[in-house]
């Protein structure tokens, strides 16, 4: 059967590992010999690992930062480039190459120019006089995070661009006709029409930037290792550290279910959300 | 409630279904201006647009190319503070110490580009046939395994890492190139899946039809009369997991333990703890100026494709 091989990585990949996370989050699973069911109490464990907690908390946190900037940002290069003039697709090009090129490349090359002094961050801010050239970006948890938020947001802009920009245009062009004979300006077009009729496509935007801020990893690994201490731990590099270097299985995967339950919530809103559009 | 899921998924694609395909014909110019940005003609409104295109381009590419720069200037120039003096004090030498002598990473280069290209390959091919069998062909409970995948590829990798690791342990598969290029085309399908049987549904009926009168197998029908039609979906699909493959960290950093296995990204992260207590920052630069290129290359090559695939992956959710 032509599906079947692609059932098997599925079954074998993702559903198989998912029902067995599960199963292995009710025991004590060692690493060697055998284990026995404890029930809940990895998840009684969970509400009072604070450091669980204060990775979920920081999470929201940076999800919270860079949500809406990555928004504006996406959307406003969107309106600038969804239109066919010539050198649209050359800037769309260009907007798009964080995106492509991948924030593990750019968390490292970030590193380097955020170190004090010889760090071109530095050397730009303290010629404009914002920070003293000796500032030290990854060692202070305010300053990493919003190192880290906005080398995301240059990152992720492209993203949310290209898929406003297919949402614009897919609008008919004729909705705009009559708007634009009734005089209406740009910004009461730009609100009254484009958006609501966007919502599908806003909606997909922000969830997938969401969820990508939820699963966040690369760039707090190699930029700040979750420091200082364990300030900027987000949750997928709690469940790395509980899993493989205090190799704690059970709780790791306990964890895991949390965060798939959560992921899981914000993809059924999302369809939810689009169903909805789509009968309207 | 699969069936729901699936229907959904129904109303929800064909709708989304003409501004892909729109790019994806033509890729610029066959979609309507849905506004003429910055006032339409005059010489003014011109000159306007294309500096405020070039400056907002530059914040975005001007990083990058002031990064590759970097990465030439020797390890002593990047580690002191930037002077007019040496910042064109240009060498190989960042480069030549990555790619011979001790901290050689063309081994790990070539684990990357074997992981990438295979995970992009067997994506193609199993998100091909799934793509086929869900677009042609009607069997008991296809609305039900239609959904299952679905549900499936809601699961993000990030979450199942450790039972992953455990099972891939038991099946041997922890530190194999195979196993990670296994994971990777897992979690490369959703989006394969679906430009595939997008890709099959724009074939004509009549085709179909036609082929199947002559007699021609399953097989041969795919191969002989659906292969020109799809290659555009076959390329969107290998581009996407290829990319994928080549940036992806948390899992490589997860199932590889060994050295000499590693994939660059990881890799670098050795760079970057440093040998002996001192980071080569000279050589961290290089190292992911290397792993940028190739994204660069392909996706300006391949761009019509990518974006294509990007966007209906994206739009599957």
């Amino acid at each position: 059967m032509l599906i079947s091989p692609a059932l098997l990585f599925v079954t074998a990949f993702a559903l198989f590992p998912l029902g067995f996370g599960v199963y292995i989050s009710l025991t004590n699973w060692p690493l060697v010999g055998a284990y026995h069911f404890i029930g809940l109490a990895n998840y009684d464990a969970l509400i009072h690992n604070t450091e669980f907690i204060q990775s979920i908390v920081f999470t929201l946190e940076y999800t919270g930062i860079v949500t809406v900037p990555i928004f504006v940002v996406g959307y406003a290069l969107a309106v600038f480039v969804r239109s066919n003039r010539r050198g649209s697709t050359l800037f769309r090009t260009m907007i798009f190459l964080p995106y492509i090129v991948g924030l593990v490349a750019e968390s490292y090359m970030a590193v380097v120019e955020l170190q004090p002094q010889s760090g071109t961050a530095n050397f730009v801010l303290s010629n404009l006089g914002i920070v003293g050239d000796t500032t030290a970006w990854l060692v202070h948890t305010g300053l990493a995070l919003t190192a880290i938020s906005v080398l995301v947001v240059w990152f992720a802009a492209g993203l949310t661009m290209m898929l406003l920009m297919a949402g614009m245009q897919g609008i008919p062009q004729e909705i705009y006709e009559s708007a634009r004979v009734d005089g209406a300006s740009w910004w009461s077009i730009e609100w009254r029409l484009t958006v609501p009729l966007l919502r599908k496509s806003i909606a997909l935007s922000l969830i997938i930037s969401v969820i990508g801020s939820f699963l966040a990893f690369n760039q707090f690994f190699i930029m700040t290792d979750g420091g200082p201490g364990t300030s900027t731990v987000p949750v997928v590099m709690s469940i790395f550290q509980t899993a493989f270097a205090q190799l704690n299985v059970g709780l790791a995967s306990a964890m895991s279910v949390v965060l798939v339950i959560v992921v899981g919530l914000i993809t059924f809103v999302q369809f939810r959300y689009l169903q909805g559009d789509s009968e309207s | 409630m699969t069936q729901g899921v699936s229907a959904r998924q129904g109303t929800f694609e064909r709708k989304s279904e003409s501004p892909i395909r729109e790019k994806a014909r033509g890729g610029r110019g066959t979609a309507p201006p849905v506004r003429k940005a910055g006032g339409s003609g005059g010489l003014a409104g011109r000159i306007l647009y294309w500096t405020g295109g070039t400056v907002i381009s530059a914040i975005f590419v001007l990083p990058l190319v002031w990064e590759t720069i970097r990465s030439f200037q020797p390890e002593l120039v990047v580690t002191q503070a930037p002077s007019s003096k040496t910042f064109a004090n240009l060498s190989l030498s960042n480069y030549q110490a990555l790619l011979s002598g001790q901290d050689d990473i063309i081994r790990n280069v070539v684990n990357s580009l074997i992981v990438a290209v295979a995970a992009a390959l067997l994506t193609a091919l199993v998100a091909t046939l799934a793509g086929y069998g869900f677009a042609l062909f009607r069997f008991r409970g296809s609305g039900a395994v239609f959904g299952l995948v679905l549900v499936a590829f809601m699961i993000p990798f990030q979450a199942v890492l450790t039972p992953l690791f455990i099972e891939m342990h038991k099946l041997h598969l922890l530190n194999s190139l195979l196993g990670l290029a296994l994971f990777y085309t897992t979690f490369n399908l959703p989006v394969g899946v679906y430009v595939m049987r997008n890709s099959f549904l724009q074939v004509p009926r009549e085709l179909v039809d036609a082929a199947r009168v002559d007699g021609a197998s399953v097989m041969t029908t795919l191969v002989s009369v659906f292969r020109p039609l799809i290659m555009p979906g076959i390329a969107t699909t290998a581009l996407y997991a290829f990319l994928f493959s080549w940036t992806e960290f948390v899992g490589a950093l997860s199932f590889l333990t060994n050295d000499s296995l590693f994939t660059l990204p990881v890799a670098l992260s050795n760079v970057e703890t440093g040998t002996y207590g001192a980071v080569n920052y000279g050589l961290l630069l290089a190292g992911a100026v290397i792993a940028m290129v190739p994204c660069i290359v392909v996706y300006v090559g391949l761009q019509r494709y990518y974006v294509r695939g990007l966007v209906s992956g994206a739009l599957k959710g």
